[in-house]
């Protein structure tokens, strides 16, 4: 310990200060609870972001550097691992919210409930969520006002009923998006302005958003985008209860003698060990890295990982996969306007996609042609190099768009997070072996929104389209969730209803993990809501403990 | 202090047959025709510069100059450096070898369309065929899936470098050298941008202000109301 004072023991000690972390530490503290946020990435202004593709998309300044954080990756139990970074997400405070766009559609009321909706999916082990939208929905709109998200209520004709509509209006049509709405309204079908973490007007003492090209996958040195870096950090800074730790990675949870989390055991920035006790642990580092701690933290009560004694933990896995149809237009659409992805959507292909034999649907929206650009801009059917790179470059790079789809991942037994002891990350801990392979109906179920997405564009006048169909599932949304599955049965669950873990009961999780189903919905708007649900459970719990307010 | 990667003057890693060679390749990657080349925008200066240390691996996000890494980062990226030199040192050596078994002379020397014919053989015999490497390929961005195949675009896909055989990576970085910021020494005079018609920031510091704003570009900008909206949609 290198002469370190050991730490006081304080009452809730999150780890990972994310998008689910910092919202949990923002409810924690304003309701007069002492946190230490313990996060394994830097604490970066926003001034240390810049307009950088390079740095910022190919040379891993926001990315975890996959020499120091490597992943391995199989299909399947017989296959050889390879090392790859798989479904990477930031690491650092704000997590994946510093980097995005912010596409926070809410999820609809049968994304809850899918078993009882559709039964045995052979293959699958699809299941209930153990709350529903109802019981979700006062915290979605606690974070949409909160946080700040621009939409437009009622726009959606499938949307699940809001208590009130968003704060504030939607971000203005970028060409592309436009392009997407034409097509769709051709075809006669709904599509509405893409629920997004910007700011389309002044909001809550926030300017509006700028709208740069560099968007999707850079850090926003304005700090005009929503992120929790930005919003509920401070928040949860300002109430002078929170002390948040940058660059400590947790190690381990010990557990005391009658199986309760004790202790995070953790690596700090000199690299000393620091023990952190706490009353109640909260798990926040992304459903990977959150299953991989309690995988780490063996101990003689619990020999396969904490609160493992079911081994659940790190099983039916879920991704998304992001592909699209590609389309190109005679005149000029602009796809890096905003940063790619601002702002079309549609949920025509969502619950319709059950009358074509599939389980579920997913979210389509309109989006740039290989984000981030320009760096990163192709087409299909292009070549790679020469005169015709060059040409087919310059003609389509203000022409080509596409329409996106956040590919909806069934949970599978056999897809998996466990530790690969074979290989180290630079702190010499084993790191994830993932293990995943797609479910059939995924896959169909892409193929069939690619084409529709091919019409959509052929709607709106495109003179070229192209579906990219996705043959596997590479994790490259970076949404991960389920690895720590809630629910009512602990025989069939890790966590219950309110996230707390069946085996130890000072240990939650808030981040994907607790996801039963990955729905085709992107997760973060419902990762922030569940987190400030359950954390206001935890304040409930330990009774109305008022603000003894430490000062200031 | 983007100038000083200008000409080979200034080299800061290759040595002149090296910086020549690259140059060369480059220059059939991403050729001259009534606009810029990666030759004009400078793009073996880029690959240069990086090549150098881990002094130029990030901007400074104002511009005004560059990171200086530290700790664990600086480790990794000085082990990435490595290999890639590897990778350029080896691939440079099979590049004249190729050039001198077809064609008698060093690639540097062959005309263009030699040059074309050696890249195109690399080009097929890049191992396509191999899973790991064709993932990197598609994680490169731009790459064929599969030898001779069209390429598909990678979907908002983080790339990978260390793994892509000699000729992906400089295709690769031809195009950085080429779209990326003009503070790392390429895209000089951001003539890369003119080519695709990005009207991409004056500089880092443009953006980095909150300044560079691309609202014009949107359809519902009344500053965006001119001749390419008239299509009638």
């Amino acid at each position: 310990m290198a002469g370190k004072k050991k730490p006081e023991r304080v009452e809730v000690c999150i780890i990972g200060a994310g998008a689910s972390g910092a919202t949990a530490a923002k409810v924690l503290t304003e309701s007069g609870v002492r946190v230490v946020a313990l996060e394994r990435g830097p604490w970066r202004e926003p001034e240390s972001f810049g307009g950088d593709e390079l740095a910022n998309s190919n040379r891993y300044n926001l990315w975890p550097d996959p020499l120091l954080n490597p992943r391995t990756f199989r299909a399947s139990e017989d296959e050889e691992p390879k090392v790859e970074l798989f479904c990477p997400v930031p690491q650092m405070v704000g997590g994946g919210t510093v980097h995005w766009t912010g596409w926070v559609p809410r999820m609809v009321e049968s994304d809850f409930k899918l078993k009882t909706l559709r039964g045995e999916v052979e293959g699958a082990s699809i299941a209930d969520w153990p709350i529903t939208y109802d019981e979700l929905e006062p915290y979605y709109d606690r974070v949409e006002w909160a946080f700040g998200v621009s939409g437009q209520g009622g726009a959606n004709k499938y949307e699940a009923p809001r208590s009130r509509d968003y704060p504030v209006p939607p971000m203005p049509a970028t060409r592309y998006a436009r392009k997407f709405h034409e097509g769709c309204a051709r075809l006669g079908y709904n599509s509405f302005p893409t629920p997004t973490a910007m700011l389309s007007k002044p909001y809550n003492g926030r300017p509006a958003t700028v709208q740069s090209a560099f968007v999707q996958q850079h850090g926003d040195p304005t700090g005009t985008k929503s992120t929790t870096l930005t919003t509920f950090v401070p928040d949860a800074i300002s109430t002078g209860r929170l002390d948040l730790r940058p660059d400590c990675y947790v190690h381990e949870i010990t557990v005391d003698e009658r199986g309760r989390a004790r202790s995070a055991v953790y690596q700090d920035a000199d690299g000393d060990f620091i023990e952190q006790e706490a009353d109640v642990f909260i798990l926040a580092c992304g459903a990977m890295e959150s299953a991989r701690l309690l995988l780490l933290s063996r101990s003689g009560r619990f020999p396969n990982g904490l609160a493992n004694g079911n081994d659940l933990i790190g099983r039916y896995l879920t991704l998304h996969e992001y592909s699209a149809a590609v389309g190109v237009f005679e005149e000029p659409v602009y796809g890096w306007a905003g940063g790619g992805y601002v702002s079309g959507s549609t949920l025509e292909f969502y619950e319709s996609a059950v009358d074509q034999g599939f389980v579920s649907g997913s979210h389509v929206a309109a989006a740039g042609v290989g984000v981030p650009l320009p760096i990163n801009f192709t087409l299909p059917d292009t070549p790679l190099w020469g005169q015709g790179m060059k040409d087919a470059d310059r003609q389509f790079f203000n022409h080509g768009m596409a329409v996106g789809v956040c590919l909806h991942d069934l949970p599978q037994h056999a897809n998996r997070v466990e530790l690969d002891e074979s290989v180290k990350d630079a702190w010499g801990l084993p790191v994830v072996r993932v293990t995943h392979k797609a479910h059939q109906n995924d896959l169909a179920q892409g193929r069939w929104i690619i084409d529709r997405g091919v019409e959509i564009l052929d709607a709106a006048g495109a003179t070229r389209t192209w579906p990219v169909y996705i043959e596997k599932i590479t994790g490259n949304a970076s949404h991960q969730h389920s690895t720590l599955r809630m629910g009512n049965d602990p025989e069939e669950s890790v966590l219950d209803k309110w996230c707390q873990a069946h085996e130890v009961d000072n240990l939650y999780a808030v981040d994907g993990s607790p996801f039963p189903t990955s729905t085709g919905m992107n997760p973060t708007l419902t990762i922030m809501a569940n987190a400030w649900r359950v954390a206001e459970n935890i304040v409930r719990q330990r009774g109305a403990v008022t603000a003894t307010s430490k000062q200031e | 202090m983007n100038e000083q990667a200008n000409g080979d003057g200034n080299r800061l890693f290759f040595d002149e047959h090296e910086w020549k060679t690259v140059e060369a390749a480059m220059a059939r990657i991403i050729p001259t025709d009534h606009q810029p080349g990666a030759r004009e925008a400078g793009t073996v200066g880029f690959v240069d510069r990086y090549l150098s240390g881990i002094e130029y691996v990030y901007a400074k996000p104002d511009g005004s100059g560059f990171e200086k890494l530290t700790g664990k980062r600086a480790e990794a990226w000085q082990q990435r450096i490595d290999m890639l030199r590897e990778t350029y040192a080896e691939g440079i050596e099979e590049m004249d070898r190729r050039s001198r078994e077809s064609f008698g002379d060093d690639f540097r020397q062959l005309s263009a369309e030699q040059q074309d014919r050696v890249l195109t053989d690399m080009e097929a015999s890049a191992p396509a065929d191999d899973e790991t490497l064709e993932e990197d390929q598609a994680t490169a961005g731009f790459a064929p899936t599969e030898e001779a195949e069209p390429s598909e675009p990678a979907m908002q896909q983080t790339l990978t470098e260390v793994e892509l055989d000699f000729f992906l990576l400089l295709v690769l970085h031809a195009r950085q050298g080429f779209y990326s910021d003009p503070i790392y020494g390429g895209n000089k005079n951001r003539v890369g941008w003119e080519v695709l018609g990005f009207p991409g920031p004056e500089s880092l510091a443009e953006v980095h202000s909150g300044r560079y704003s691309v609202l014009p570009y949107f359809a519902e900008s009344d500053a965006n109301r001119g001749e390419e909206d008239n299509s009638g949609r």
